[in-house]
């Protein structure tokens, strides 16, 4: 019995919480290719090390809800989030701060996609896609789920699984693309940039894939700061890495993400993206 | 194997005998399970998507990849640490396994996919190698707590019986049960390395940084000459273990794994504590929640249990349990046609090379990536998982059966023909096969998670939906449930397989 109150102590020192982290962490998962990212995003770490003046270490994960329980539990003090995942972020960790936005992100889309036996006929107005088979993105993506979800939910009134006759996670953007072209679903909804670069690469056959309906505009990818860097890396700080990224003018760093370049954003600019959630039941 | 003996001499049952009865039971089901699962073929263009993996493969990049090496030491050194761990666990416990309760455990641990440990564990230590190392190691040990409990009750009594009679407990027990059975226990461990290497490869699926980190990435986002690379690669470290992997190497391996392993970040004591006391209670119980009365909170949380189980839950179990069993149906056929192939007095030195080539290539590819090839050609329903589920593991269970029946002696008769290979040497070998296809059930089961991620409504589906969403509450009742339905498949197939007259190389 007597040995537990030591017990408890050695467990509580060998389980103490880091002291000082003296480096400063990120992280950043781009919406397209993911390729190369140590490389990619160790140049950004450089960057940042000779604005900021502390040491910077890039982390790479592997999808939004690690990058997010990594912020959470303080492995990274800084990330690049897609719209939802920079909200459950700030809500986990209270006092942190969206900081800049992709200068793409104050009006991004998602396309709706069709494979060309639908013969869904391209619109401004939301096709009736009762009865159709439909893949989102991955299951965390704003441009690949939660918008186009709310959109659906808006425009046919029901839930997804009453209008589709199979719903589907393709995991990531390109492969809903690879999807709907060969047919596998008949209807897919995909982040617009990746849409646009892939057709660029000569990826997509407009005979057999085509966009059929844009979503209105809403915000998405963003930085957000970690609640409590003044007091770890001194007064003052937060503001500098603001600085740091909203001056990020260098093309060969900006395409990792890949944006033109950061603007500022803040908390408020993603209330829409928190209520849409909140609709669609993706947050309590 | 005394039971079965008898069973197979009554001469009225000669034609229709135990194991016929078993491989009828088990077609009859799985035609049951294939007609109720979801099995629609959508007629599809996949040609422009096959062509470009075929391209990938054709000209594999193996410069593509960043860090290369290093994913290929972290693959091996998650696996040897991982397996080094899952003994030091393992082993003591195969000793107390008879007890209901130690076996219940672990069936518990086993069932639990590595990626969901993995998932578990990045949320208290983060991306720490430590997350890795227990992935692997928790449910291997489980396991090997089962299997070397197995095959210790096989060894033979005698030496026991005739060491002196004021020998201690320690030296009777290892020379009079251990030492018999060192040999196998050998060659088990040697086998879950192999196994160990996969699992540390999928670990890369949630953000280790092994192998299947970039595999993952190339082969979801399209990048098929990188994937392809990634694939041979992975499939040559697979084939060539027996080159490698020398015990004399071992200890230096094993220097070199604990040394180059990644820094482990400081484990942060009040991460462990919340994730306990806070994250995993149900949502109305969590200290964030809004203040409610005693009994509200109660008739609040039987609301949620209710949801959960009803629209989770239940249907993720019905879809696992269809596509489990369709899948070891299908695995049977594979399994007992490429057995059937590597046996070389029947069909020669050629064929049953070539065979066992591709033996090494369909175990090594992940059910993922399978699934995801089936999908294109065969439409997004539960086909493409069962095919890739049994793709996988026909494969292993041949490898398996080949490696343990090349030894078997067959007679002088053996004629070299179909005929003698199906009236001489299958009786032969049959037995173990399907022992190893009921233990390999478990291990389907267990796989279904990761089609889960590929969109199949599994139980992992559910799971995987839970965590990215960041509710471990949900994601742990539907684990829970996961766990209930291998313990009482494990109970049923123990059951059904009279008290071990099935034999003691599971996988």
């Amino acid at each position: 019995m007597f040995a537990i109150k030591p017990l408890i102590s050695m467990f509580v020192l060998l389980f103490a919480p880091s002291l000082l982290a003296a480096t400063f962490t990120f992280t950043a998962i781009p919406d397209e290719d993911e390729s190369q990212l140590r490389t990619r995003f160790d140049k950004v770490a450089v960057y940042l090390e000779e604005k900021l003046g502390v040491e910077v270490k890039y982390v790479p994960v592997k999808s939004y809800s690690a990058a997010v329980t990594a912020f959470r539990n303080n492995q990274v003090q800084l990330a690049w989030f897609g719209g939802l995942s920079g909200v459950q972020a700030r809500r986990l960790v209270p006092g942190s701060d969206a900081i800049a936005q992709g200068y793409e992100d104050q009006f991004f889309k998602s396309y709706f996609i069709a494979h060309h036996s639908t013969e869904i006929i391209a619109d401004d107005s939301f096709p009736n896609l009762n009865g159709y088979t439909f893949t989102f993105g991955s299951k965390d993506s704003t441009s690949g789920r939660l918008m186009p979800q709310f959109f659906i939910e808006r425009n046919l009134g029901k839930r997804p699984e009453d209008i589709f006759k199979r719903i589907g996670f393709s995991g990531d953007h390109s492969r809903t693309i690879a999807q709907v072209q060969a047919g596998v679903y008949q209807v897919g909804a995909v982040n617009y940039k990746v849409w646009e670069s892939a057709l660029a690469a000569g990826k997509i056959d407009l005979n057999k894939v085509d966009v059929i309906w844009t979503t209105p505009t809403y915000p998405d990818y963003q930085w957000t700061v970690r609640a409590g860097v003044d007091e770890t890396f001194g007064e003052g700080f937060k503001a500098r890495v603001e600085a740091a990224l909203l001056g990020m003018t260098d093309t060969d760093l900006l395409k990792s993400f890949p944006r033109k370049s950061f603007v500022p954003a803040e908390n408020q600019d993603y209330e829409p993206i928190e209520n849409v959630a909140k609709t669609i039941g993706l947050i309590d | 194997m005394p039971d079965l003996v008898r069973m197979s001499s009554i001469p009225r049952h000669a034609f229709f005998g135990y194991w016929q009865k078993v491989t009828l039971i088990l077609l009859g089901v799985t035609m049951a399970c294939f007609y109720w699962a979801d099995t629609e073929i959508i007629a599809l263009e996949p040609w422009s998507e096959l062509q470009r993996i075929a391209l990938g493969f054709l000209s594999p990049d193996f410069l593509a990849t960043e860090y290369l090496l290093e994913a290929v030491w972290q693959t091996i050194s998650f696996a040897l640490l991982g397996v080094a761990a899952g003994l030091l666990l393992g082993a003591p416990v195969a000793l107390f396994y008879n007890k209901p309760l130690v076996a219940a455990a672990c069936a518990f641990i086993r069932s639990i996919h590595e990626l969901f440990w993995a998932l578990l564990f990045l949320q208290v230590f983060g991306l720490s190698p430590l997350t890795g190392v227990l992935a692997i190691a928790l449910p291997y040990g489980a396991t090997f707590a089962r299997v070397f409990s197995d095959i210790l009750q096989q060894a033979p009594v005698y030496t026991l019986q005739n060491l002196p009679a004021n020998t201690d407990k320690v030296s009777r027990y290892i020379y009079g049960r251990f030492a018999h059975v060192m040999n196998e226990i050998k060659a088990y461990v040697r086998y879950r390395f192999e196994c160990a290497l996969r699992s540390s490869a999928i670990l890369g699926f949630v953000g280790m940084p092994t192998l299947g980190f970039y595999l993952e990435s190339a082969f979801r986002q399209g990048h098929y000459h990188q994937g392809a690379a990634l694939l041979i690669l992975f499939i040559i470290m697979i084939g060539s273990i027996p080159y490698w992997c020398r015990a004399k190497l071992l200890p230096l391996y094993f220097i070199a794994a604990v040394w180059l392993l990644p820094d482990i970040t400081t484990i942060d004591g009040s991460l462990v504590w919340r994730f306990l006391s806070d994250d995993i209670l149900p949502p109305m119980f969590q200290s964030h929640s809004i203040d409610l009365l005693f009994n509200d909170k109660w008739r609040l949380f039987a609301q949620w249990l209710y949801d959960i189980v009803t629209e989770q839950a239940l249907p993720g179990i019905l879809a696992t349990v269809l596509l489990a069993v369709a899948a070891l149906g299908f695995s049977y056929l594979l399994a007992l046609l490429m057995t059937t192939f590597s046996f070389k007095p029947l069909t020669g030195a050629f064929i049953t090379r070539l065979n066992n080539f591709i033996l090494l290539i369909l175990r090594s590819i992940p059910e993922y990536i399978l699934a995801y090839i089936f999908m294109l050609l065969l439409g997004p329903s539960m086909l493409p998982a069962i095919i890739a589920l049994a793709i996988h593991n026909g494969a292993l269970v041949a490898y398996l059966t080949a490696r343990q029946s090349s030894t078997t002696t067959f007679s002088q008769h053996f004629n070299g023909k179909i005929d003698g290979y199906a009236y001489d040497i299958l009786p032969r070998i049959y037995p173990n096969m399907m022992a190893l296809l009921f233990y390999r059930f478990e291990v389907i089961l267990r796989e279904t998670a990761i089609l889960g991620m590929l969109g199949v409504a599994t139980l992992g589906f559910y799971i995987d939906s839970n965590f990215s969403e960041i509710r471990f509450n949900g994601a742990l009742v539907l684990i829970g449930a996961t766990a209930l339905l291998n313990i009482l498949i494990d109970i049923a197939s123990r059951k059904l397989l009279v008290n071990g007259s099935l034999s003691h190389k599971p996988c």
